[in-house]
């Protein structure tokens, strides 16, 4: 009962104006929300109010579920989990329940297909460490193959609206290394293929990451600044796990990366066949107009190029 | 996307601006010109800027709210503290998140009630040069203070600027009234704010009084390590569970979340909004102190007023109706009568003055349009724009709405926070939304995901004005609710339409 209590206080904090649970025996998804009292900056809220409502414009209930410091992870309870950004003190009692509780079933649950959101904190504590100008280096979880270095106050923070391309090849992303080393890990030479190429968003972030071999970037930035600001790619991609600097937040007005999740995660629990039937078409209306909206201000390209498939009106 | 300008003569942050500020404090006096006498300079500076200030009112370019200042700091960087030293009265240094600009009115009405003159920076000229555009124009060409610096200065100042204005400044009391994430992209996360707040008063001598919210425990903790006296505000209790039901607030998102001291966990019992209320630590026992100056019995009536008994140090219990919604506003006269305490207005005034106080520059403000009214209710971050859905909540409805997102310097540009805001609570009483701003396309959105189709999605504030003054049935309300920038615009065109005031002209001009 405590477990349904749980549940129950995560559906108030991720959305107060909810009503009862009214698909109980129909579909659902069961969210994993990792640290929500200690990593909810910059509107990570938004990221679990999307997959809420777009599970439920489909019939399809999501379930969350707060994963506090101290609680064990069990991956056979989840079909998403979600990570947001912090603030510093908060973050290193996440890296410590990181390294001393959840790591090694994160670790597997990744390895065996789960899928992961990580945004700004959260994407950074997933990686290898955080090296901080002065003081002792963080370590992180090491799900992503990845290093972020703060390189001190007097370099300027990566702060601004960001546009991302995630359908342009990767070859040579991973900080100047040799692109074979990425087929042992991921899957090799792919990109994501969404429909719409592009994703916008706003970072805010003073380290730098530098990508491994074992990961590819989740895209190469248009506008902004991205993993570091100096090779042009933003964010990190290990099997279905994605890490990411973009908040804004990412996924309200980024529809199709939000669906990709909701699918991920539905073909997890119900097999491809059933996921395919689920994902009905929404109308995105507003989501592509405030989609489009920024990449027109940010002049990266032009809207109509960006959707090979429009969205669905009906 | 520094691009984009914000409309009045002062932003409230630029990097320009801050390294002016910075500048500023380096500087000893007399090092940027040796030869030149400081009374010569501070005479020069004073004139300059004051050429430059009516130049600027009467070529209409944004009321030159700070343009003295600047031109002033130019030609003498230590200009502020020459005449801020000459006030007999001393400086009130008011910072904070939310309820700088409320407090430092009510303050002000405080001590004028005590006869007292009171000076005070310009609405949103609360930057080192708004600071010293105040003074400026409160001196003579001689370089010294009119009236022999016979009066008060109320400063309301920027958080980030904060350090910087209380170095020059040295004031007599320095009140913080709370501590929310706000403009993250501009000033940081709370823990730095609260940290740079913190070094901040540890320097400032044993004479000064600090006037902190001891509800706010970011806040509260600021006392730790400050040489002089301190004063505590708080609320003891309400007597309805309208504005602090903590169920009602569940999903509202907690910025101080862990004890300043210990890291451990904090209760609340009871939580009024956010991390405000009686707090303790269960680790380390930290507490809530006890306030100096309270209120007791808080009763919320709709957007219209609060009532509650103001309890002073002295023993005294007296009621007070404030004509402003929401407990935020109890907090901002809390702060006020206690800054009041700290510079000796008596309780006879404080209360007389709250209670004949009115909303200050669009906050909670009503202004007749023709045969509408609009209230406008400035809401720029979470827990601001939570606090108006809640008053509008208690509104008998269905209401008619503007929401008005910009994301200028002087709002922030990350909209993130419109994600953490409880919008769905519009839901319950919305009976039609405009929504407009540079980024109103983001706000449709979030409505949508709140359960509300926006009637109309307009850019321009002026068009949207229009079209929703329109869609309200006359006699009726049109509540406005917008970020700093956007208030700006939609004030502006009610000017336009000789609804209102020019703002620099409105408030106590010839003090």
């Amino acid at each position: 009962m405590p477990e349904r209590k749980r549940a129950q206080r995560a559906d108030d904090m991720a959305d107060g104006a909810n009503g009862p649970d009214t698909t109980k025996d129909g579909p659902a998804i069961r969210l994993g929300h990792l640290y929500p009292d200690q990593l909810n900056m910059y509107g990570d809220r938004g990221n679990i109010i999307t997959l809420r409502r777009r599970c439920e414009w489909r019939g399809i209930a999501l379930h969350v579920t707060p994963l506090d410091c101290g609680e064990p992870l069990d991956p056979a309870a989840f079909d998403l989990l979600f990570i947001g950004g912090g603030q510093d003190k908060e973050q290193s009692e996440v890296a410590r329940d990181l390294r001393k509780v959840k790591g090694a079933a994160l670790h597997s649950a990744v390895a065996d297909g789960m899928p992961l959101l990580a945004v700004c904190g959260g994407y950074q504590l997933l990686a290898h460490g955080y090296r901080p100008a002065e003081g002792p280096e963080l370590p992180g979880a090491g799900i992503f193959d990845a290093m972020t270095i703060h390189f001190g106050k007097r370099v300027a923070r990566c702060i601004g609206n960001i546009a991302l391309d995630i359908a342009s090849p990767v070859v040579g992303a991973s900080g100047g290394r040799s692109a074979a080393g990425e087929s042992s890990a991921s899957s090799a030479g792919e990109h994501l293929d969404l429909g719409v190429r592009t994703l916008v968003g706003f970072e805010n972030h003073g380290g730098r990451t530098y990508l491994g071999p074992d990961v590819r970037p989740l895209g190469r930035v248009l506008a902004g600044h991205g993993n570091n600001s100096e090779d042009g790619f933003e964010g990190a991609v290990y099997r279905h796990a994605f890490g990411t600097y973009l908040h804004g937040s990412l996924l309200p007005k980024n529809p199709h990366f939000a669906d990709h999740l909701v699918r991920l995660a539905l073909e997890r629990r119900y097999g491809a066949e059933e996921a395919t039937r689920l994902i009905t078409l929404l109308d995105d209306t507003e989501e592509w107009r405030a989609h489009n909206a920024m990449l027109a201000r940010l002049g990266v390209l032009s809207a109509s190029s960006t959707t090979r498939q429009p969205a669905v009106r009906s | 996307m520094s691009a984009h300008q914000p409309q009045t003569g002062d932003t409230t942050g630029t990097d320009t601006e801050q390294a002016a500020a910075g500048r500023a404090t380096a500087e000893p006096a007399g090092s940027v010109s040796g030869s030149t006498p400081t009374v010569a300079r501070a005479a020069l500076a004073v004139v300059a800027g004051r050429a430059a200030g009516a130049l600027s009112r009467r070529l209409h370019r944004g009321g030159g709210t700070s343009l003295p200042g600047l031109v002033a700091q130019r030609i003498y960087p230590d200009v502020i503290a020459h005449l801020a030293a000459q006030l007999r009265h001393g400086a009130v240094v008011i910072t904070g998140t939310n309820g700088k600009t409320t407090t430092s009115g009510m303050t002000a009405g405080a001590l004028r009630a005590a006869g007292r003159r009171v000076w005070r920076n310009r609405e949103g000229a609360n930057l080192l040069r708004g600071i010293a555009a105040a003074l400026i124009i409160r001196a003579q060409p001689s370089g010294r203070l009119r009236w022999d610096g016979d009066a008060a200065a109320v400063f309301e100042v920027d958080e980030a600027a904060f350090p910087a204005v209380v170095a020059v400044v040295r004031p007599r009391v320095v009140a913080v009234t709370n501590l929310f994430r706000d403009q993250l992209d501009r000033y940081g996360e709370v823990d730095t704010v609260a940290e740079r707040w913190h070094t901040t008063l540890r320097d400032l001598p044993a004479t000064t009084t600090l006037v902190l919210n001891a509800d706010d425990p970011a806040v509260a903790a600021l006392a730790e390590g400050f040489a002089g006296h301190v004063l505590y505000y708080g609320v003891e209790n309400t007597a309805q569970d309208g504005g602090a039901d903590s169920a009602d607030g569940a999903g509202e998102v907690v910025d101080t979340r862990t004890c300043p001291r210990c890291g451990g966990v904090l209760a609340f019992a009871p939580r009024f909004y956010s991390h405000i209320g009686h707090w303790s630590c269960p680790d380390c026992g930290e507490a809530r102190p006890a306030p100096a100056v309270a209120a007791r019995e808080v009763r919320l009536e709709r957007l219209e007023r609060a009532c509650f008994t103001l309890v002073t140090p002295e023993g005294d219990a007296r009621p007070i109706t404030i004509s402003l919604p929401g407990l935020y506003n109890v907090y901002n006269a809390l702060a006020a009568a206690t800054i009041g305490q700290a510079m000796g207005a008596g309780v006879e005034a404080i209360v007389e003055s709250l209670s004949h106080f009115s909303a200050a520059f669009g906050r909670a403000e009503r202004i007749a349009a023709g045969d509408r009214t609009v209230q406008l209710l400035l809401a720029k971050n979470p827990t601001g724009l939570n606090e108006v859905l809640r008053a509008l909540a208690a509104v008998p409805g269905p209401l008619h709405l503007l929401l008005a997102l910009n994301d200028r310097a002087a709002d922030g540009e990350d909209v993130s926070w419109i994600w953490d805001a409880e919008v769905e609570r519009a839901a319950g009483f919305a009976a039609q939304v405009t929504v407009s701003g540079t980024r109103a396309f983001d706000l449709a959105l979030r409505l949508k995901y709140a359960g509300i189709a926006p009637a109309r999605v307009e850019s321009d504030p002026a068009a949207a004005l229009e079209a929703a003054l329109v869609a309200t049935p006359p006699g009726e309300t049109l509540y406005v609710v917008p970020t700093y920038t956007a208030m700006l615009a939609v004030r502006a065109e009610l000017e336009r339409r000789g609804h209102t005031p020019h703002y620099w002209e409105q408030r106590d001009a010839g003090a």
